[in-house]
């Protein structure tokens, strides 16, 4: 029995390396996305020391600049390193590509799934070095105690959330013709409401009680705060708001899915 | 159980959006869409033994792509049963899916940047192959497939004959019981084919891989498969041996040949139908069950001056025609 969930596990886990492999193809896209991060940086960089007025002692909402800068070298990571998965899922259902996703024994969301941690871990890794290569050197090195390892642990559930929270919307697919529009609204949700521009402190207090009942917090916010700023008791209520959100989220997901493929209308002859 | 196919009353209709043209027709389609219902495929009964290499025919939006996808569990039928291997295909998708092969002849399953190295490691692991098993086999259609030269090239540097060949080896490397291939051959230049499907033909024989094939060349047909069933608005209209198509249909050629002067008369040769299409060009339909190639081009020799002459199947969709007119009259036969 352990052999064969061994062997079903290693399926997905193969999927995830040839992405990373396939990956390591788009030398210019990973150099164009991480001069795009490195001038992102800079201005923020600029606009956050306006804000402190260049004073490295100040606390505005519990964070000093250094800490707030490390922050956002933590969310645009996460940011950029997600992949296009609702495009693709998208592009497969319009131009009838599923099929031959369909016809192995693998699970469609399963292989999505492991394709995006793989190729997000590294775009992940590559952003994370070129954004603390600048913020080192504006701000110094993220002396954060435990804090980078609570951002390692809460890096896959941030991870697992904004995967499924994009197949929500690339699902919808099976339905209507065009996703974009929902995949923008659902992309700018994250960079507000899941704070990838503010933590969550900084956001007026009515605002920050409905984020704390939205998922797209799980995402950016809890392991950028967790990273800068560690506290024991609040990463396992973290961990817990993580994984809670992949149980529910991935049970919306899997329905859609079940009931979309039931009614798939594979294009393409 | 020896059957790989049995498929009673198999039907898939689908609502299809209706448009009506300009600005008004699509704001109209916004506020009251109204649909309407296609019958892809429309009540396909099926039988195919264990082993049997079967073409599956008809012109475009017939149902051949429908018809193999709800054999594969891709696609849930309206109504009808199906069972490939013994498996219901809709609700043992994945248990069939070992047990299956498919080659989509437009959609690849290579990936773009990586050897067929990588896409053979991977589908070992999908498909959970033992790794000794694995790395045997991997050997053996390396070899039958003559793939040792650019195994580890990457697929973006492949021509599109090579790239053909590594889909089909990696479609055989979990052994399928059946194999389910869609244009298989589009776009090939007629050596790489013939090679393809000599390999087929091969591991058919050697292996006992039950072929399901949809082509658009008469040459698949003709070379690869002993069985053929043309289907034409989702229901079959012929299921008949394809020896038996060789000499009704499939032994026509045609020939086009150019002369290097206008002929003053055309050659009047038994078993051969000679159209004019340009005044120094002549198209020539060959019936080799009636006369010999050898024959007719001597004879042509003999009595024109060649600049340029080529040969090849007659399309698909004559040989599709031939079949609906040679059917309506064995039914005329059998009826009389």
């Amino acid at each position: 029995m352990r052999l064969r969930i061994a062997s079903k596990l290693r399926k997905y886990e193969a999927v995830g390396v040839i992405t990373v492999r396939h990956q390591l193809a788009y030398v210019t896209d990973f150099i164009l996305r991480s001069l795009f991060l490195l001038l992102i940086l800079y201005v923020f960089i600029q606009l956050w020391s306006a804000a402190y007025a260049g004073d490295t002692e100040a606390v505005i909402a519990g964070f000093t600049l250094q800490q707030i800068v490390w922050y956002l070298v933590f969310t645009e990571s996460l940011t950029m390193a997600s992949p296009r998965v609702a495009e693709k899922v998208e592009a497969e259902v319009k131009q009838g590509d599923i099929a031959t996703r369909l016809l192995r024994p693998l699970s469609y969301i399963g292989y999505h799934l492991a394709a995006y941690l793989g190729e997000a871990a590294l775009r992940f890794f590559v952003h994370l070095a070129v954004g603390s290569l600048i913020a080192w050197l504006f701000v110094g090195p993220p002396d954060f105690g435990l804090g980078l390892g609570a951002l390692a642990l809460l890096a896959p559930g941030s991870f697992i959330v904004a995967f499924l929270l994009l197949m929500t919307v690339a699902l919808c697919a099976f339905w209507v013709e065009e996703t974009r529009g929902l995949e923008f609204v659902l992309q700018k949700l994250k960079f507000t409401v899941g704070g990838m521009l503010l933590p969550l402190e900084m956001m007026p207090d009515w605002l920050q009680s409905i984020c704390a009942w939205l998922p797209f917090q799980a995402v950016l916010y809890v392991p950028a705060r967790m990273a800068v700023s560690y506290d024991a008791e609040l990463l396992r209520t973290y961990l817990l708001i993580q994984w809670g959100w992949v149980a529910a989220l991935g049970v919306v997901v899997m329905l859609m899915y079940r009931r979309g493929v039931s009614k798939l209308h594979v294009n393409g002859g | 159980m020896n059957e790989a196919l049995q498929v009673e009353g198999l039907t898939k209709h689908f609502r299809v959006k209706r448009k009506l043209p300009g600005l008004g027709g699509s704001l109209r389609a916004l506020w009251r869409p109204s649909y309407e219902d296609k019958k892809a495929v429309d009540g396909i009964d099926l039988r195919v033994e264990r082993g049997e290499t079967v073409a599956f025919l008809g012109p475009n939006g017939a149902g051949k792509s429908t018809t193999i996808k709800m054999l594969t569990g891709i696609l849930h039928p309206t109504s009808g049963q199906a069972h490939v291997l013994g498996y219901d295909p809709w609700r043992q998708r994945t248990a069939l899916a070992y047990r299956i092969g498919a080659v989509f002849g437009q959609k690849s399953q290579l990936w773009y940047h990586l050897p067929p190295s990588d896409s053979f490691e991977l589908m070992s692991r999908v498909y959970e192959l033992d790794r000794a098993v694995y790395r045997q086999r991997r050997d053996l259609l390396i070899e039958r497939f003559e793939l040792g030269q650019y195994i580890d090239t990457p697929v973006r540097r492949l021509s599109l004959g090579e790239r053909m060949r590594c889909e089909i080896a990696i479609a055989f490397l979990h052994r399928p019981e059946l194999l389910f291939l869609d244009e298989p051959t589009i776009g090939l230049d007629a050596i790489v084919k013939q090679r393809i499907r000599e390999l087929i033909a091969e591991l058919n024989r050697e292996e006992g891989t039950t072929v399901f094939l949809t082509s658009h060349d008469p040459g698949d047909i003709e070379r690869l498969c002993r069985r053929a069933i043309v289907i034409d608005h989702g229901r079959v209209i012929v299921d008949e041996p394809v020896e038996r198509l060789r000499r009704s249909v499939l032994s026509y050629k045609r020939v086009v040949v150019r002369l290097a002067e206008e002929p003053t008369e055309l050659a009047a040769l038994p078993g051969v139908e000679t159209h004019r299409e340009a005044p120094r060009v002549l198209r020539l339909m060959v019936d080799t069950a009636a006369v010999g190639m050898t024959e007719v081009l001597t004879e042509l020799m003999a009595r024109y001056r060649i600049e340029d002459m080529t040969m090849e199947d007659p399309p698909m969709d004559d040989v599709i025609r031939a079949i609906y007119q040679g059917n309506s009259e064995l039914l005329e036969e059998g009826g009389a």
